[in-house]
C-alpha cells in the first residue's frame, strides 16, 4: 500500500473528507442565496427609479404637452450612464431617446419588463435592460429604463467569489486533512510499533502517551494498565507452573523411586503388593493435589459464580462442625461452636464447606497433641456478623504461624518450613483464599497467642445486593 | 465414651462379597480404560459392553438390554450428555453414571441436571466406581420403599426415626441416624465413604482426614457392640456394608 493510500484510508482522512463536503455544500448554498438576494435588491431598487422617473415625466407632459417632453427626453438621453428613455407616437414612430431597437411588442406590454434592446449607434450588440412602457393621452408611448450591465458585473464579481472561496476551501479541507491524518497517523503508527515489540515477547513494553490528555492518552494509558495486569498474570503463570513443576514432580520421584526400589528388593509377593498399595496411595496424593490445584484456578478465574445461591454461614458451620466433631474427639480435642442467628451468604455452598473443612482439617493436624493446658486443646469455630460481612473463623491453639509467613502461607503450594513433615499438598489455605476471593471476601490469618486464628471474611447478602 | 477400637472390627475383603449378575454398558472413547473396566467387571461376575463413540453407544443402549449405563462426557461424534437426554426423550430409564475428567462442583451439578444418575470424576478407584454402579442398578423405585429396614435382628423405623436391636432400643444422633439409613437401604452394597459423605452430607469434596471413619466407628459402637453377630462390616480397600453374616437379606436385583 503506497503512503498516499494509507493516508486515504484512515478514518480521520475519511472524516475530514466528510466534514469538508458538508462544509463545501453549505457554502455554496450561502453563496447561491447572497447572490440571488443582491440581485433581486439591485432589481427593486431599479424598479423604483424607473417609476419615479416615469411619474415624473408623465407630470411633465400632463403640464406641458408633447414638446416639452420631447424635449427632456432629448435632454436626458444625451447624458452619459444607465438610463434608458423613448418617446413614440402611438403608430410607434420615435420622437426622441436613446434606445435603437426594441423587441416587437415591447410598446405594448405595460408593467415592469426586461427586455433586449439596441442602442442607435451600436446595432449589432444586444444588451441588456429593466424598463416599463407608459401610454400618455392621445397614444404617445414613454420608455423609461436602466441598463443592466451594472447589476450583471455585480452579479458576476459575487459568482467569482464564490467559486474562488469554495476552491479555497476545498483546498485547505483537504491540506487540513493530510495534516490532521498524518499527525493520527503518526501517533496510531507509533502506538502499532509498541504493540507489536510486546507481541513479539516483550512484556515490559508499554504505549507511548504524549502527555495532552486526549483521547489517544486515555486509550494508551487505559492500554498500559492492562497490559501491567496482564504482565502481572504471566508472571504469575511462569511462578505458579515452576511451583506446580515442584511440588508435582517431588511426589512422582518418590512414587517413581519406591517402584524402583520395590523391583530392585523385593523378593516375595508380600512385598511386591506392599509396594503396589504404597504406589496407588502416593498417585491419590498427586490427584488431590491435582484436584486442589483446579480448584483454585477455577474458583480464581469466579467461573462458578454462576451457580450461586443464597445460604447460610451458621448452618455451614454447624454441619462441618458436625461432621468433625468425632474426629477431634478421637484426637483429644475439644470443639466449641460459636454462631450468631442466621448470616445470608451469597455464595457456592459447597465451596465455603470445603474452604471450613480444610481450615478444621489444619487445625485438627496441627493441635498440640501434649496438652498444657485445658485450653489447649480446644478448637473454637465461630459465625459472626459485623458490620455487614460474616466471619466464618477456626482458633486453634497450635504452634500458628509467625507473622511474617502470614501472607505467604496463603499462596498457592507454600508449605511452611515447620509444616514439611506433616502430610498435605500446602495448598489448603490457599485453597481457602481463593474461595474467599471468589465470594468477593478475604482469609485473615491472627494469632490466637498461642495458635492461629483463620477468619473467612464474607460479605453479607443484604449488603452484597444493595 | 469406650474407644470403638478396643474389640476387634469386622473386616471383609472384596471378593468375599457375594454379587448377583448385571449388565453393563461403557461408553467411553479410550480403548485401553474401557478394555480395564470390562475385565476388571467380568472379574468381579458381571457382564460388560463397551462402545468407543457417542453414536455406537446411543445404538447399543437403545436396546435398552442393559442394567447399568457409564457414559464418559467428551465422546467422538456425540457428547455424553446428548446419549443421556436421546434416552431420557425416549423413555428409557436406566441408570446411567457419568465418568468424567471434568470434575468441579459445577461439572457434576450440570451432569445430574443432564439426566444422569450419579457422576463420579477421573481418575477413581475401581472399588469405588463398582460400588456405585451396583448401587444405581439395584435402584429401587422410589414411592413404594419400605418403612421399616430389618437386617437380622437390627431395626430402622424410618417414620418413628427408632432403631432397635433384639428388641431394646438404641439412641442415635440424627446425623448417626441417617448414616445407618442410607446403609441399611443399600444392605448387602459395598458403600464407600465418598457415597456417604454425598449422600448422607451432602458434600462432594473429599475432607484430607478419615473423618467418616469416625463416624463409623461411633456408629459401630452402638448397634454392633455386646452383640456376637457384627452387621457393619468394614471392606477393605472399598468402604462399608450392612449385612446379616449369613447374607439371607441380600435383596434380589
Amino acid at each position: 500500500m503506497t503512503a498516499l493510500g494509507k493516508l486515504v484510508r484512515t478514518t480521520a482522512f475519511k472524516l475530514s473528507f466528510a466534514y469538508l463536503l458538508v462544509f463545501a455544500l453549505f457554502a455554496g448554498a450561502l453563496l447561491v442565496y447572497f447572490a440571488w438576494t443582491t440581485r433581486a435588491l439591485v432589481t427593486s431598487q431599479i424598479a423604483q427609479t424607473v417609476e419615479a422617473e416615469i411619474t415624473g415625466l408623465a407630470e411633465q407632459y400632463r403640464q406641458a404637452g408633447i414638446r416639452r417632453l420631447v424635449l427632456i427626453v432629448d435632454t436626458r438621453s444625451r447624458r452619459p450612464g444607465s438610463s434608458l428613455y423613448l418617446v413614440t407616437t402611438a403608430t410607434g414612430e420615435a420622437l426622441a431617446g436613446n434606445v435603437g431597437s426594441l423587441p416587437p411588442g415591447t410598446l405594448e406590454r405595460t408593467g415592469l419588463i426586461e427586455i433586449t434592446y439596441h442602442r442607435p449607434d451600436e446595432a449589432d450588440e444586444s444588451r441588456e435592460a429593466l424598463v416599463r412602457v407608459f401610454r400618455l393621452e392621445n397614444g404617445f408611448r414613454l420608455l423609461v429604463g436602466r441598463d443592466l450591465e451594472e447589476r450583471e458585473r455585480l452579479h458576476n464579481i459575487i459568482t467569482t467569489a464564490g467559486h474562488w472561496s469554495i476552491a479555497l476551501v476545498i483546498v485547505l479541507g483537504l491540506a487540513g486533512g493530510f495534516f490532521i491524518t498524518r499527525r493520527v497517523l503518526k501517533r496510531v503508527d507509533a502506538m502499532t510499533a509498541t504493540t507489536q515489540t510486546i507481541m513479539a515477547g516483550n512484556f515490559g513494553g508499554r504505549l507511548p502517551v504524549a502527555g495532552t490528555g486526549d483521547e489517544f492518552d486515555r486509550l494508551a494509558d487505559n492500554l498500559n494498565v492492562m497490559l501491567a495486569r496482564i504482565e502481572a498474570l504471566m508472571h504469575g503463570l511462569a511462578e505458579v507452573s515452576d511451583n506446580i513443576a515442584h511440588d508435582l514432580k517431588t511426589p512422582l520421584t518418590r512414587l517413581r523411586n519406591h517402584a524402583e526400589e520395590a523391583l530392585r528388593t523385593a523378593t516375595n509377593e508380600a512385598a511386591y503388593r506392599d509396594a503396589l498399595v504404597n504406589t496407588i496411595e502416593e498417585s491419590d496424593g498427586l490427584i488431590r493435589t491435582f484436584n486442589a490445584l483446579l480448584m483454585i484456578a477455577r474458583a480464581e478465574s469466579g467461573h462458578t459464580r454462576e451457580t450461586f445461591e443464597t445460604f447460610d454461614a451458621t448452618e455451614i458451620v454447624r454441619d462441618i462442625c458436625e461432621l468433625y466433631e468425632p474426629l477431634a474427639e478421637e484426637n483429644g480435642l475439644r470443639l466449641k461452636v460459636i454462631t450468631d442467628t442466621a448470616l445470608p451468604v451469597r455464595g457456592n455452598r459447597e465451596l465455603v464447606s470445603q474452604a471450613l473443612s480444610n481450615l478444621m482439617d489444619n487445625a485438627i493436624k496441627y493441635a498440640v497433641p501434649a496438652s498444657t493446658g485445658d485450653n489447649a486443646r480446644a478448637i473454637t469455630i465461630s459465625a459472626t456478623g459485623r458490620e455487614g460481612k460474616a466471619l466464618v473463623s477456626v482458633a486453634d491453639s497450635g504452634p500458628g504461624i509467625p507473622a511474617g509467613d502470614r501472607v505467604r502461607a496463603t499462596e498457592r503450594f507454600v508449605r511452611l518450613e515447620s509444616s514439611r513433615t506433616k502430610p498435605g499438598s500446602g495448598l489448603g489455605l490457599s485453597l481457602v483464599a481463593a474461595v474467599a476471593r471468589l465470594h468477593d471476601g478475604e482469609l485473615q490469618l491472627v494469632d490466637n497467642n498461642p495458635g492461629l486464628v483463620a477468619t473467612i471474611v464474607l460479605p453479607l447478602a443484604a449488603h452484597a445486593e444493595s | 465414651m469406650p474407644s470403638p477400637d478396643t474389640w476387634t472390627s469386622p473386616t471383609l475383603a472384596a471378593d468375599q462379597i457375594v454379587r448377583m449378575a448385571m449388565r453393563i454398558l461403557i461408553i467411553e472413547d479410550d480403548r485401553d480404560a474401557a478394555d480395564y473396566l470390562v475385565k476388571a467387571f467380568r472379574e468381579v461376575g458381571h457382564v460388560a459392553d463397551m462402545a468407543t463413540d457417542g453414536e455406537e453407544g446411543l445404538a447399543l443402549a437403545l436396546e435398552a438390554r442393559h442394567d447399568v449405563l457409564i457414559v464418559d462426557r467428551m465422546l467422538p461424534k456425540r457428547d455424553g450428555l446428548s446419549i443421556i437426554g436421546a434416552l431420557r426423550e425416549k423413555a428409557i430409564n436406566v441408570p446411567v453414571l457419568i465418568l468424567s475428567a471434568l470434575g468441579q462442583v459445577d461439572d457434576r451439578v450440570k451432569g445430574l441436571r443432564a439426566g444422569g444418575d450419579d457422576y463420579l470424576a477421573k481418575p477413581y478407584a475401581f472399588s469405588e466406581l463398582l460400588a456405585r454402579i451396583e448401587v444405581l442398578a439395584r435402584r429401587r423405585p422410589g414411592p413404594n420403599e419400605e418403612t421399616v429396614y430389618r437386617i437380622g435382628d437390627l431395626e430402622l423405623d424410618r417414620l418413628s426415626h427408632e432403631v432397635t436391636r433384639g428388641g431394646a432400643e438404641i439412641a442415635l444422633q440424627p446425623r448417626e441416624f441417617r448414616l445407618l439409613e442410607y446403609l441399611m437401604k443399600h444392605a448387602g452394597q459395598v458403600v464407600t465413604r465418598t457415597m456417604l459423605l454425598e449422600n448422607v452430607w451432602d458434600y462432594h469434596f473429599d475432607p484430607q482426614t478419615n473423618v467418616i471413619d469416625v463416624h463409623i466407628s461411633r456408629l459401630r459402637s452402638k448397634i454392633d457392640k455386646g452383640f456376637s453377630r457384627p452387621l457393619l462390616h468394614t471392606i477393605r480397600g472399598a468402604g462399608y456394608m450392612v449385612r446379616d453374616a449369613k447374607g439371607a437379606n441380600i435383596p434380589a436385583p
